[in-house]
């Protein structure tokens, strides 16, 4: 006699503990195995394309914070320099070497919610309260400049809000010193650990063809070994004057992937050293009419967010108000190749695999 | 390999279990604010002169004005703000230009019922005939400070 | 006098009985349900400050506080917790089988019950001494895979019945290691019964004569109570909580519960076969046995604690792996050395 087995669906999500958020899977199984999975984003969509639509360019960069809301501070800088590109504005030196620095802080707090997330998903809570804990620090930090903890708000059209205020730089030169330690910490407990490289070693691997094919970007692609970062492949604002690495993978697996994460950590931790030794005092705001109004036109920037590459296309008729904003959200993007990732994969992989690419929810359904 | 990273992550948490607690009891011991903090907001009536240009600058139209004209100046008799749509942003104390809006360090806003959560700030008579400077703020219909 | 307080406890009731005329067949019946129900009290009283000391434990590996509110040092928190999923609906979803949906909840606590009562807790301590402890402990043991399994199935939901089914595969393959590794201790000690085995360690416990079996025994005592980095089937991130997410209010409590019973079980198995029991180490007499035997207990649900709160998980087939591949290798040399050196060693003459 032939025994016949069957495949079953199995709906992961929208409420499930590791889907970062809203997101399902629907997979259908063979055993533990993946025969195919389709992901169903959209769960959060707000609609903040359309909303833009309705508000002044200032009135838009709260709602640029909901998008990537573990790394606000680089989705408000990425839609103003649209803004600015598009009424082709010089900002002053200070003002660029704050978003160099918030930025880069903001890049800390989302590798590092990734790092612990990651962790969490394959079971090590304790790294993932670690992640948690020391990204206080920087919260803290962001929060003495701007006043909010997640979305700042703190970029405007031609600079930035507010200066740093005096507390700010004794706080940030100890968080700096910290930095390595905290990341030795993560090293010790996952990168090292060898139940962690069972789990994500040669698992979820994306060949560089395919990532570029997929239009990648970010640590998923740079897990692959395809040299893509905007800050140095493409330098905008003032990265040319920095001194720091570029990470990269060998096999593109998770545990690449996880591990260039906190690699960049240390990176940026650099960069944010010589920005403090290079930062002069002077004028934080360009001078920028009271009333936004750019010339009719359409601009494309594009900026290396935590996730990848995060670009917005800004259309204006020469109002006061965006006619279409569009936004390359990189975590949207990444998450295209997720169902052919995660074919033939188990169903504890496939929560590995979506763990190291890293999405935020707010920014996958914008 | 052959459990040297397992071993390590044991002397790791066995460190931090020694350590330094960080965090605190809560509801007892409170952590400052920083000064740029956004927590609820606060209006002084007396600096504002009715200008709108915050109604203007709010994303989400959360505030609400009502003015009156008294002599030759505009007076603030109602300033509500629809603070379950507020994105705290700080779009309307940038604005402002007489500082009469700002920001405060209270963090719990949060109310039993959904009509209490609208923030009513400011909900007064204009004078008949000249401006009291000492016109009081009427909160008895604000449920809870805070 | 602290030393013997549980038994003139049993036998002051005792006398009692016969006291009152009561025959002596029905006066050790009476008694041994005391017994019994004392050990399920001490087993529930015992599950509730594991789980406060898993909260601390946790609390502090994670630079936090932990529960402080309820009661001295929050040390009620557990009971609160309790109270309040007691006083919650029992969800029943459709297409479940009510029965086992139902009985599998209550049922989970006999397996731990059973197997508490052939433990000695100290000199003379035993509820039922048995000659064949080692092999009964063994075998009522494993029944709470069924138990997990079961729920698994009644609960007509995908992600419980892939618990269910890793249950089965898990307990199943670790089962034999664990068996393997007990082999050892029980070709030294020359006994099965565990007061013997206790007993047998008074020169030097077997944790130092049998090392590579009690890692053994903990790897796979640690996997038989589904706990990290092998609680694959509960892994909350992949499959929910396994066997479990259904259950809501006591049922879910119950379980909660069972798995800390469980761990007691194979943390007091763990005492007696290799940490010497009751036994007082260095000769520290003063101290009655039991507390001793609490001591080492302690301990190692303590280690089991910290590699829970330190290690991920591991996934299902390296989990086989580990098992086949490596742990019942392992134990089976283990056995041949042993049996080596016992062998030599009478031929010296020791």
């Amino acid at each position: 006699m032939k025994t016949q087995t069957q495949t079953y669906s199995l709906n992961l999500g929208p409420q499930h503990p590791s889907t970062h958020g809203v997101f399902r899977i629907i997979l259908e199984l063979d055993g533990e195995f993946v025969v195919k999975a389709t992901p169903v984003p959209g769960y959060l969509h707000r609609g903040i394309e359309k909303l833009a639509e309705a508000r002044t360019y200032t009135q838009v960069i709260p709602y640029t914070d909901r998008m990537d809301y573990l790394a606000g501070m680089l989705m408000n800088w990425g839609y103003v320099m649209s803004v600015e590109k598009l009424m082709s504005l010089e900002i002053p030196e200070r003002a660029e070497y704050i978003r160099v620095i918030v930025g880069e802080l903001s890049r800390i707090a989302s590798h590092m919610m990734s790092v612990g997330a990651l962790g969490a998903d394959l079971g090590a809570l304790t790294a993932f309260t670690y992640t948690f804990r020391d990204r206080e620090y920087v919260m803290d930090l962001l929060e003495m400049t701007s006043g909010s903890r997640m979305t700042f708000n703190y970029m405007r059209v031609g600079g930035v809000v507010k200066d740093f205020p005096p507390e700010f730089y004794p706080a940030l030169k100890h968080f700096l010193s910290e930095l390595p330690g905290m990341c030795d910490e993560y090293d010790g407990l996952l990168t090292g650990n060898e139940i962690f490289i069972a789990r994500t070693k040669n698992i979820g691997i994306i060949t560089p063809e395919m990532g570029i094919n997929y239009s990648l970007s970010g640590p998923t692609i740079r897990g692959s070994g395809v040299n893509l970062d905007l800050r140095k492949t493409r330098p905008y604002s003032i990265y040319d004057r920095f001194d720091f690495q570029v990470p990269l993978g060998e096999n593109g697996d998770c545990y690449d992937r996880f591990r260039l994460r906190i690699e960049e950590m240390r990176q940026s931790g650099k960069i944010i050293q010589q920005a403090l030794e290079q930062i002069e005092e002077g004028p934080i705001m360009a001078k920028v009419p009271k009333i936004i109004k750019p010339p009719v036109g359409d601009v494309y920037t594009e900026i290396e967010s935590s996730k990848g590459i995060y670009g917005s296309y800004l259309v204006s008729d020469g109002s006061t108000k965006p006619y279409r904003i569009h936004f390359r959200r990189p975590s949207f993007i990444n998450l295209g190749y997720l169902g052919d990732l995660c074919k033939g994969w188990k169903l504890a992989d496939v929560i590995a695999i979506l763990g190291s690419i890293d999405i935020v929810l707010g920014e996958v359904d914008c | 390999m052959f459990g040297k990273g397992l071993v390590k992550g044991l002397k790791i948490t066995w460190k931090r279990m020694l350590g330094k607690k960080q965090t605190v009891k809560y509801p007892f011991t409170k952590i400052e604010m920083f000064p740029r903090f956004h927590g609820r907001f606060v209006i002084d009536p007396d600096k504002c002169i009715s200008c709108g240009l915050c109604v203007n600058a709010c994303p989400n139209k959360v505030i609400q004005l009502e003015k009156q004209k008294v002599g030759t100046k505009q007076y603030l008799t109602k300033y509500t703000m629809k603070i379950e749509y507020c994105l705290f942003c700080g779009l309307c104390v940038e604005v402002c230009p007489k500082d009469a809006i700002n920001f405060s360090e209270i963090i719990d806003m949060n109310q039993y019922r959904r009509e209490w959560v609208t923030l009513k700030m400011v909900d007064r008579d204009a004078p008949v005939e000249t401006i009291d400077d000492n016109a009081l703020i009427d909160s008895s219909s604000s449920h809870k400070e805070g | 006098m602290l030393e013997s307080i549980f038994i003139e406890i049993a036998d002051i009731i005792r006398y009692w009985f016969l006291d009152l005329g009561t025959p002596e067949l029905l006066t050790e019946i009476i008694l041994m349900l005391i017994k019994l129900s004392a050990i399920l009290g001490f087993i529930i009283v015992n599950a509730l400050w594991l789980v406060y000391m898993e909260r601390k434990v946790a609390a502090y590996i994670q630079s936090r506080i932990g529960p402080i509110h309820t009661g001295p040092k929050g040390l009620l928190q557990t009971a609160a917790d309790i109270l309040k999923l007691m006083g919650k609906e029992i969800i029943l979803p459709d297409g479940i089988n009510r029965i086992i949906f139902i009985l599998m909840p209550i049922l989970i606590f006999v397996p731990p019950l059973m197997t508490w009562a052939v433990i000695p807790f100290g000199r003379d301590m035993t509820a039922v001494d048995i000659d064949m402890g080692v092999f009964y402990i063994l075998a009522v043991g494993s029944l709470s895979t069924i138990i997990f399994w079961a729920a698994g199935w009644a609960s007509n939901n995908k992600y419980s019945l892939i618990g269910g089914m890793r249950v089965v595969a898990q307990m199943v393959s670790y089962e034999l290691p664990l068996v393997l590794g007990l082999l050892g201790v029980v070709m030294i000690s020359g006994s099965l019964n565990l007061n013997q085995i206790v007993i047998a360690q008074d020169n030097v416990w077997f944790i130092f004569t049998q090392p590579i079996a009690f890692l053994i025994y903990l790897i796979a005592g640690i996997s038989e109570t589904n706990r990290a980095p092998f609680d694959l089937v509960e892994g909350e991130s992949e499959i929910i909580a396994g066997p479990y997410t259904e259950y809501s209010g006591m049922g879910f409590a119950l379980f909660f519960l069972a798995e800390y019973a469980n761990m007691m079980v194979v943390s007091a198995v763990c005492t007696v076969m290799f940490l010497g029991g009751w036994l007082a180490p260095f000769g520290m007499d003063f101290i009655p046995s039991w507390v001793w035997f609490f001591l080492k207990m302690y301990f190692i649900i303590f280690l089991f604690m910290w590699i829970r709160w330190t290690y991920p998980r591991m996934r299902v087939d390296h989990l086989m792996a580990f098992g086949w591949k490596v742990l019942v290798p392992l134990s089976l040399a283990n056995i041949f050395v042993t049996g080596a050196c016992i062998y030599i060693f009478r031929g010296i003459g020791w």
